[in-house]
């Protein structure tokens, strides 16, 4: 028989069953909960493969040590290598510039490769249906899954600061410290929106490895890791200021290095980060949700 | 011979009753080829992925140099760009031999295909050699669209003594996949840190065999005591000098001509039985198809 109460109830399950929830229905709790598993879960893993954690802190280095060799060779010297450096950039403090650009593009890197490869392993080895069907919502594992990339490119980012400025001989303490740090952490926020649009992507293209490597080096072209972006013609110009990694790298080194900044003042790049902390992860998790449903109508999430 | 023991024999080796004769051995090695060039054009996106992300590569330390050597453009640098251009071209041949014959055991690993694959009585090892070829033909490919389109850029970059150098190209990528092979069999062992391990590779070779960059731009600690003890430098340098057509930075043609010539034909049989004696091991242990 039909009752108001009867046909409520019904709509009720019909809204939490549409979420693939079942009849579940986790407080903020559970749902907290279900982040830190991912976290525990995925630093348990990474943790017993402690070669991959000592490569990632040795690669920025790397990456710095290509330019400052080859600069050097092509100046002719590390004096004339300075001077000239100093007129292009205006810091005669190459190798400290060239570490936090390749420091920082670590980071960036990182956060793309571990939510593109994550995905793209769940796929592989048949996983990513399972984790269609637990109880929970899809934002959680994500947000475990990406909060485990930040802390794993911090991590990443800090032994490599000092590891490289014990090498190339600065001193990353020379600037304002905590204006860079501000820098970091507010670009992160931004970082986790590109790596939820970075990760809707590789759903649909699938092919992750080739994805990831070229976005490597289309983020480390777009945010300037050994030059300032003004070197660009206008409209890439504009496309490499309008991407967050670039507003950030650029603030680090404005505090660190004592830079002008590229639009201007350290402030107008904070609080253009800030801007684009707040929409980028909104725009980032609705396009993965798009593509998901998606993929969801037509393949299904697990084919690869 | 009594049949079952010559059957227990063959059955022993993994081959059931396959004739392992040189004309199955070239089939394995085509169909295989074959099945590598249909997965590759089943991914589109990697093709052009690989293209742009040469020249990006290429063009993001052609602006780095720029800060560096006050100029206000590109042009006119075409002898720095040929040491660039020419020792990346060496690098991604190595950088490529490493990732697909190394790491694509790893994928079937992953995949669970590993031991499938070594089920069937088919030869191994050329099922392994397979897995370069098809991305070799495309690597040439895009070295010669790298070398016209940075020549486009600094208005011409020198190319000279194109078909000595062509040899040490052929000599260069047979010694490299010996690399490959070997690191393939450490892939059976390190499993997940071989992705980083071949990274490290990558990097290493970048910096120690001077790849982006002159040899006397290294530290001479670094060049007497490392570079000068590894072959690939001498495969970069070789190959670079003549295309450029000026005197090696290690040694004299002839010296490092016979040091690329050696590394080409030791590498692939060192290689070889490295990567059997770990194969085995990992079959003894059954942790062949675990990662």
């Amino acid at each position: 028989m039909w009752t108001p109460a009867r046909s409520l109830w019904r709509g009720r399950v019909g809204e939490v069953v549409s979420h693939g929830l079942g009849l579940a229905q986790p407080g903020w709790r559970a749902n907290l909960e279900v982040v830190g598993t991912v976290i525990v879960a995925r630093l348990k893993i990474v943790a017993r493969y402690k070669g991959v954690l000592l490569m990632e802190a040795f690669l920025p280095i790397v990456f710095a040590a290509l330019p400052i060799l080859l600069g050097v060779s092509i100046a002719g010297g590390p004096e004339n290598a300075a001077t000239n450096f100093l007129n292009a950039t205006g810091t005669e403090n190459y190798a400290l510039y060239m570490l936090i650009g390749a420091s920082t593009f670590m980071v960036v890197s990182l956060m793309l490769w571990l939510v593109g490869y994550w995905l793209r392993r769940e796929q592989e080895s048949g996983t990513l249906e399972a984790l269609y069907l637990v109880p929970t919502r899809r934002i959680y594992i994500l947000a475990g899954v990406t909060t485990y990339a930040m802390i794993r490119s911090l991590m990443a980012f800090l032994i490599a600061i000092i590891l490289g400025s014990l090498i190339f001989g600065v001193n990353p303490f020379s600037g304002n410290v905590l204006m860079a740090i501000a820098f970091l952490g507010i670009g992160l926020l931004p970082m986790w929106g590109i790596s939820f649009l970075f990760g809707a992507f590789i759903m649909k293209v699938k092919e992750a490895n080739s994805v990831i490597s070229l976005m490597q080096w289309v983020v480390a072209f777009l945010m300037g890791v050994y030059f300032p972006v003004t070197v660009f013609p206008p409209l890439l110009r504009f496309f490499a200021l309008s991407f967050p990694p670039t507003v950030m790298t650029d603030g680090m080194r404005g505090s660190i290095l004592a830079l002008e900044t590229l639009y201007g003042g350290w402030y107008v790049n904070f609080a253009i980060l800030i801007a684009m902390a707040f929409i980028i992860p909104y725009l980032g998790y609705e396009t993965f949700l798009r593509m998901e449903r998606r993929i969801k109508r037509n393949e299904g999430v697990g084919q690869f | 011979m009594n049949p079952p023991a010559a059957a227990t024999v063959t059955a022993h080796r993994g081959f059931g009753l396959a004739d392992l004769s040189f004309r199955q051995r070239l089939g394995t090695f085509y169909d295989m080829s074959k099945k590598q060039i249909i997965e590759f054009s089943r991914y589109p996106i990697a093709f052009v992925a690989i293209f742009v992300q040469i020249f990006l590569i290429i063009v993001m330390f052609m602006f780095a140099t720029l800060a560096f050597s006050g100029a206000s453009g590109t042009a006119g640098q075409g002898q720095l760009a040929g040491v660039m251009v020419y020792g990346f071209l060496v690098s991604m041949f190595l950088s490529f031999t490493l990732w697909e014959v190394g790491f694509s055991v790893r994928e079937e690993q992953i995949r669970g295909t590993l031991e499938s694959l070594y089920l069937s009585p088919a030869n191994k090892f050329n099922n392994l050699m397979s897995r370069i070829f098809a991305i070799l033909l495309f690597a040439g490919v895009m070295c010669v669209a790298a070398v016209v389109f940075v020549g486009a850029m600094v208005g011409g970059m020198p190319l000279e003594n194109v078909a000595f150098a062509l040899l040490v190209l052929a000599l260069s990528i047979s010694g490299f996949l010996g690399i490959g092979v070997i690191f393939a069999g450490v892939t059976l062992k390190l499993k997940e840190t071989a992705q980083f391990l071949v990274s490290f590779l990558q990097f290493f070779f970048m910096i120690f065999s001077a790849v982006f960059f002159p040899f006397s731009a290294l530290p001479a600690v670094l060049r007497e005591n490392i570079s000068r003890y590894l072959p690939v430098s001498y495969n970069v340098d070789l190959f670079r000098s003549l295309l450029i057509n000026r005197p090696p930075e290690l040694m004299s043609v002839a010296s490092e001509f016979y040091i690329v010539v050696a590394f080409g034909i030791v590498s692939p049989i060192v290689g070889y039985f490295v990567y059997r004696w770990i194969e085995r091991q990992a079959r003894a242990a059954g942790t062949l198809g675990e990662y």
